[in-house]
């Protein structure tokens, strides 16, 4: 397909776009059982697993980042949301690695149990954002079914990755370790401002964490798939 | 206007922010900032909007004065003030930001190529030479897991990424962590912003393009390219740490606007359908996936395609209209000429051949108009298929008019003797057809072809008699008189016409039925007209058995059944044959009939005529003329009067669709099967059967 440039290439066209592809893309592969049901003793390779916890974190930070852009134009417009360089995220205290050479050097184990952990901590904030969307006023479609995505993807990606863990590091089960979310208050606050502003640290912690969980996939998918030849 | 203008200033800042990149929502300016802002762009509003005010409606009239002319006159001087000063109100977020930026350094961008390392920009406001070099200052700090407990740093190196710009290494980069940087001029802080570094990523342009013909369409015009080019070296895909998608642009070199393909994740796509005589441009650029904003474009490659072959195909095919319209002319000439020729005769017969008239094979349609039915009735037999559809009323009409005027046919009475008479050759002449179904089929079903002819005739005439009766609206049936004058032929016939299962057996029942006041003795023997008086005298009711498809009404020949009650007579041939005859379609009962069949003593039965109720044509019997013959007959029929008369009976209910609830006298109650071939019960009946 070939259009031609307009002057003013809207880049919500293209993500949309991408959100489209990924999203069909996500659906039919996400939708696919990798084992046929009553199979007993069903071996994915570690490969497809890979294949498919890529696709869902690529997915899920799509669509973290589609909502945070939405909320912050609906919402945060004006009000002068500096929460970046004020609140941290809940997860801030596991101890993630923060660039490249970090991330290469850490053992590939401990950084797919830091991803189970990152992703355990996030299946109540996403539980409770979405029952609160749903609470606001004038409860925004288009945020609340994202969210609503994304809680339901967000458990399937911890599925996968314990399977993958399961695989790459059999028998050893870690104590599950996540940082617990205490923001729900802040959330139901009676000021709007204040509540709009939870929601909105809330998801760009969220991006931000996708991103993480992204980007440390891929990673891994590389290093153990591919031999860090992609 | 003031709003335009306050609509402006706001987009200014939020230029302002696009332009430093730093993508962290919103501007960052400061609240101050901003207030000072609105504040200017408000008073530059208000001037402006005094001075459009006092300028006259429609722009036509330039030549009236702003506030600070007084003149009318159209002078150029004012004319050029009044520009400028709408110039200067539509650019007002220029100005103000022009008065800002004069003097305050303020960040333009921020970047990261590759998720490792970053770089900030800035300007430094336009005043060269009015600051010292070097005054300007970055300091930035991160965020750690902790608060924000660390002190504001310098920027490690202002030298690696150009002027007026601050580098990050890897060592100070960390991703998924909030930086805040501040530029601080000769002690006061001028801008700041916050970010991320995920957020801010714009790849390096890719590198190494280079493109492959892939085929050259058969035309010879077009061609198909593959292009393919290397990631930014300093992006690291192959670990996966970033991934990339590209998107490549490729134009004429001659055009101005670039044809944009969709995102791709691989290095290498192809480009369909350049044209081969000419010369194309190809650029790509990348941008992280999942992020907005793409990194620069790469080099321009040209792609030089190889010349069009001197034996392509002619490019501008045009649509032959010429060889069109003159085929279209003289196809039309040709067939307007065919069309003039046709006039003669033959040509036209050749042409436009006509549509043959209605014809039966071996009739001259002259006979039929002379009306020599006999003749025609004798060709018409041979087909099989000779539908009564044949016998139309008029037909019938004049068939029944010749017999009439015949001297040698003429009765005593009325034609229906002479067609009732027992008179096979008579019959044959007067019907002039061997096949029953001559004259047959209007008296009897259609389906019922093999019928002894003796006995169709004598139905024959009946019908025959019947249908101009009906048409004549009159009651009385030729077919009931012959009926009555000639009781066997007609006992003959009815039977006959009955089904043919039965028309075997009926034939000799007719005959001791016609002589009816029925003995049991039966005998085929055919009796002439024993009593045709007898049946003379009752009246001529004809029960309407059926209808034909011509529309004409085929009755039941009742009146043979006084005897007919001999008829109804079981016999014990008779016996089994009977309940075959119960057929249903019929849905006028006759319960006589039913009892003859079940009873197996042959006597005669009043009610029992099978045959009238049998889809034939029975003629309605009274119900004294069918008491008498049931008294006559014997016992089995109950008590006279109690014996409905099978063929006629005033309707009490009408029960569609099954059939009609007479008013006859209560009928014996008989078994079952009695009551489930028969279509109607008597209302008698009705109330025995059902307490």
């Amino acid at each position: 397909m070939v259009t031609t440039m307009d002057s003013k290439r809207s880049p919500r066209r293209g993500s949309l776009l991408l959100l489209l592809v990924s999203n069909l893309l996500c659906k039919n592969v996400a939708s696919l059982p990798l084992c046929p049901s009553g199979a007993v003793n069903c071996q994915v390779s570690l490969r497809d697993l890979f294949d498919r916890a890529v696709i869902l974190s690529h997915y899920i930070h799509n669509l973290s980042s589609e909502m945070f852009n939405e909320f912050d134009k609906r919402y945060a417009q004006g009000r002068g949301f500096i929460t970046k360089a004020i609140n941290s995220c809940h997860t801030s205290s596991l101890s993630t690695p923060e660039d490249k050479e970090q991330a290469q050097q850490i053992h590939h184990e401990d950084l797919l149990n830091l991803v189970l952990r990152v992703l355990r901590s996030w299946n109540d904030p996403l539980y409770h954002l979405v029952s609160e969307v749903r609470g606001m006023h004038e409860a925004p479609e288009a945020i609340l079914s994202k969210a609503i995505e994304i809680e339901e993807q967000n458990k399937r990606l911890l599925e996968g990755m314990e399977k993958i863990v399961g695989q790459v590091h059999p028998g050893i089960k870690e104590n599950e370790v996540y940082s617990v979310w205490s923001g729900l208050p802040s959330l139901q606050m009676a000021d709007e401002d204040s509540r709009l502003f939870a929601f909105y640290n809330l998801l760009h912690c969220l991006r931000r964490d996708s991103h993480k969980i992204d980007n440390y996939l891929k990673l891994l998918k590389c290093r153990m798939i591919y031999d860090s030849n992609c | 206007m003031q709003k335009r203008v306050q609509e402006r200033g706001g987009r200014r800042s939020q230029k302002r922010m696009k332009a430093g990149e730093c993508r962290s929502g919103r501007s960052r300016r400061g609240q101050s900032e901003r207030r000072r802002g609105t504040a200017k762009i408000r008073a530059q509003a208000s001037w402006i909007t005094l001075v459009l005010k006092s300028l006259p409606q429609g722009k036509g009239k330039q030549a009236k004065a702003s506030s600070t002319e007084s003149g009318n006159g159209p002078t150029g001087m004012d004319l050029w003030q009044l520009l400028l000063t709408l110039a200067l109100a539509g650019s007002s977020d220029a100005f103000s930001g022009h008065e800002d930026s004069s003097g305050k350094p303020k960040f333009t961008k921020c970047r990261s190529p590759e998720l490792e390392t970053f770089s900030c920009h800035w300007t430094d406001g336009g005043h060269h030479g009015l600051k010292t070099p070097g005054s300007i200052q970055l300091f930035y700090i991160r965020r750690s897991t902790q608060e924000w407990t660390q002190e504001w740093k310098e920027c490690p190196d202002y030298v690696s990424a150009g002027e007026n710009s601050c580098y990050f290494n890897s060592s100070y980069t960390s991703i998924w962590i909030p930086y805040c940087i501040k530029l601080i001029n000769n002690g006061g802080m001028v801008d700041q912003k916050c970010f991320s570094v995920e957020e801010i990523v714009q790849p390096d342009p890719p590198i190494g393009l280079n493109w492959t013909l892939l085929n050259i369409s058969l035309t010879g015009i077009h061609a198909d390219i593959q292009v393919r080019w290397e990631p930014p070296p300093n992006a690291d895909v192959q670990k996966g740490w970033i991934v990339l998608e590209y998107e490549l642009q490729y134009k004429e070199v001659n055009e101005t606007q670039w044809k944009m393909m969709d995102p791709v994740l691989s290095t290498s796509v192809p480009v369909y359908s350049l044209r081969l005589d000419k010369e194309y441009e190809v650029r790509v650029r990348s941008r992280q996936r999942n992020s907005e904003k793409y990194g620069e474009f790469s080099e321009v490659l040209f792609v030089t395609l190889p010349q069009m072959s001197p034996f392509a195909c002619e490019e501008d095919f045009r649509f032959p209209w010429f060889l069109i319209i003159i085929f279209g002319i003289s196809g039309l000439t040709v067939m307007l000429f065919v069309v003039i020729f046709s006039k003669q005769q033959r040509i036209k017969m050749l042409i436009l051949p006509p549509v043959p008239v209605p014809k039966i094979k071996g009739i001259d349609p002259d006979l039929l108009k002379e009306g020599k039915l006999e003749e025609v009735n004798t060709i018409l037999a041979i087909h099989d298929n000779y539908k009564p559809e044949f016998y139309n009323d008029d037909s019938w009409v004049e068939f029944i008019e010749l017999d009439i005027d015949d001297p040698d046919e003429k009765t005593e009475g009325s034609d229906t003797d002479r067609l009732l008479s027992n008179n096979p050759q008579k019959s044959l002449n007067i019907l002039g057809a061997k096949d029953d179904d001559s004259g047959r089929t209007s008296c009897y079903e259609p389906d019922i072809l093999e019928t002894d002819f003796n006995a169709s005739d004598i139905c024959d005439g009946t019908s025959e008699v019947a249908q101009p009766q009906r048409l004549k609206g009159e009651a009385d049936l030729l077919c009931l008189d012959h009926k009555n004058q000639n009781h066997s032929p007609y006992q003959d016939a009815s039977p006959a016409t009955q089904q043919p299962s039965i028309i075997l057996a009926k034939e000799d029942k007719p005959q001791p039925l016609l002589i009816g006041e029925a003995e049991s003795t039966h005998q085929v023997a055919p009796t002439q007209i024993s009593n045709p008086n007898s049946l003379a005298n009752i009246d001529f009711y004809a029960q309407v058995s059926d209808i034909t498809p011509a529309g004409s009404v085929v009755l039941s020949p009742g009146q043979k059944n006084k005897a007919g009650m001999a008829q109804c007579d079981t016999h014990p041939e008779m016996a089994s044959l009977c309940q075959a005859n119960f057929i249903m379609d019929n849905a006028y009962f006759c319960e006589a009939d039913a009892k003859k069949c079940i009873t197996v003593a042959p006597h005669v039965e009043v009610a029992s005529h099978a045959e009238p109720s049998f889809n034939q044509e029975d003629i309605y019997i009274t119900t004294e003329s069918l008491t008498t013959t049931t008294g006559r007959s014997g016992t089995e029929h109950a008590p006279g009067p109690e014996l409905p008369v099978p063929d006629y009976t005033s309707i009490h209910i009408v029960q569609s669709p099954q059939g009609l609830v007479l008013n006859a006298t209560a009928l014996p109650l008989r078994d079952k099967e009695f009551l489930s071939s028969c279509g109607y019960v008597s209302t008698d009946h009705l109330n025995k059967i059902m307490p």
